[in-house]
């Protein structure tokens, strides 16, 4: 590691930790740099919560990676999918690997699956390290999050298009927050990733239709910062997702 | 209730931020729950828990906000004739609401997280609705100063900590040895996303609290 790695590398540790004996810590030892094998895509795939299915959306995740020099890693859209005749139910969790998960400037998201969901009570009160300044795209890019750029017009397509500053916080997930398919018979996925339909009402604690469960990749809003499972969208097209602060980003994982 | 009843439940509070904000026209509810907008600077000397609620009480005063009585959200560790006090039985029952009338938590359950499904979830205390008495919010990390540090001397649960180490700052009354524990308002730092529990401070003395983003700020709720 050259010694302008390392400054950077500290400072980045520092700045994310706030807390002194952290970098009490990463002075005294210096690690070397982890390769990424977590992001939130840069660009949606464009056509709404239709990402082409679980298969469609793994594609766009080793896109984006390949196009920043993280090819070699394979890569997993964080989504799941509900169960369907002769078809079962694919929890998010079961897709990603077993971690430890690191994001684009090295900073660990979290060490393994029970630390990434809170699987007990104690990890899940502590919570994992995603937050808006280390859930970042494959660039190294902060995703812009409540409060960002906010203008009247933040809620439509061509101006969250325009303006990459915007709110894009919502991300799909398609979730419990124990990171499961749901096994209710309302749909949570936008039928598992290949619709554009429209929801039955624009509120949605009104929509029992057409929509998937999205995250807050900035832990903000959403009535409880869930990373994972905040709640459902008004419908499945980029209008609906945009009507409240989506653009159809998602994240991705490295399973090895 | 169902699960599924119970997962749209808990998807139905407001939704700051949201589409949802705008359908809700409940009338505005007034503050039971803010960040101190400054600290008392003497470090982790709060003059104990009544110096701290007499300051939670002058805040709110100051803003219209005084008819109601006012906690700090702190936990006292035991001590030779005197049980430890949990910050989480100091605080009333809830929903507490912050300057701008938004839901920070429905109920102590969700709060701390006492189901599995609640701490998963997590409350709806996050960097933009844990305002201060005035309506601010708190600088958190990457702002200059960074002051999300809050004391709070208690575990993730919300109760006093019962090993031997300090974690209170001497019960709030030393600005120099010692060591608080510390939630951040920001849910962000400290490799968690803990907002009363994330790391100890260095020491008690206001310099401490400085050093890791802190300036001695705290929770304040009302008990009514």
């Amino acid at each position: 590691m050259t010694r302008t790695t390392s400054v950077v590398a500290l400072c980045t540790l520092s700045l994310l930790a706030g807390s002194g004996s952290f970098l009490a810590y990463a002075q005294q030892n210096p690690a070397p740099r982890q390769p990424m094998s977590f992001f939130v895509t840069s660009v949606g795939l464009g056509k709404g919560a239709n990402l082409g299915g679980l298969a469609g959306a793994d594609a766009h995740c080793q896109q984006l990676a390949t196009a920043a020099g993280a090819g070699g890693k394979t890569w997993r859209a964080y989504l799941s999918t509900q169960a369907r005749p002769g078809q079962p139910a694919v929890n998010a969790r079961d897709r990603i690997g077993t971690g430890p998960w690191y994001n684009a400037k090295g900073d660990m998201i979290a060490p393994d699956l029970a630390h990434l969901h809170g699987d007990t009570i104690e990890l899940a009160r502590m919570g994992n390290n995603i937050t808006k300044l280390t859930d970042i795209t494959e660039k190294g890019a902060i995703v812009p999050g409540l409060t960002d750029g906010t203008n009247p017009r933040d809620r439509e397509v061509a101006y969250m298009r325009e303006h990459p500053e915007s709110n894009r916080h919502e991300t799909l997930t398609g979730s419990m927050p124990d990171g499961r398919a749901f096994t209710d018979n309302r749909d949570h996925t936008c039928s598992n990733w290949t619709s554009e339909a429209k929801g039955v009402s624009d509120n949605l604690r009104e929509n029992t239709g057409a929509n998937a469960q999205v995250g807050m990749s900035d832990r903000n809003g959403g009535g409880n910062g869930s990373w994972n499972s905040a709640h459902g969208t008004a419908g499945c097209g980029q209008d609906d997702l945009a009507r409240t602060h989506g653009i159809g980003l998602y994240y991705c994982f490295a399973i090895n | 209730m169902t699960k599924t009843q119970s997962v749209l439940a808990a998807a139905l509070p407001l939704l700051l931020g949201s589409a949802f904000a705008l359908a809700a026209q409940a009338p505005r509810q007034p503050m039971s729950f803010f960040v101190t907008s400054v600290g008392m600077g003497k470090g982790g000397d709060l003059g104990g828990l009544a110096g701290a609620d007499a300051y939670c009480q002058q805040l709110a005063t100051a803003v219209g906000g005084g008819a109601k009585t006012w906690h700090a959200y702190l936990s006292t560790q035991a001590r030779p004739g005197q049980p430890a006090v949990n910050a989480r039985d100091r605080i009333g029952t809830g929903p507490w609401y912050n300057s701008k009338g938004q839901p920070i938590s429905d109920t102590q359950a969700e709060l701390h997280g006492d189901t599995l499904e609640q701490a998963q979830r997590g409350s709806n205390l996050f960097k933009q609705s844990a305002l201060t008495e005035k309506g601010d919010v708190v600088n958190g990390v990457g702002s200059t100063p960074n002051t999300h540090d809050m004391l709070t001397g208690s575990q993730p649960d919300g109760r006093a900590y019962t090993d031997n180490a300090d974690h209170t700052c001497n019960n709030w009354t030393s600005s120099g040895a010692g060591s608080a524990q510390l939630g951040h308002s920001d849910r962000t730092g400290g490799g968690n996303t803990s907002w009363n529990s994330a790391h100890a401070s260095r020491a008690c003395s206001q310099a401490d609290l400085v050093a890791t983003g802190g300036a001695g700020l705290f929770y304040c709720f009302a008990i009514n």
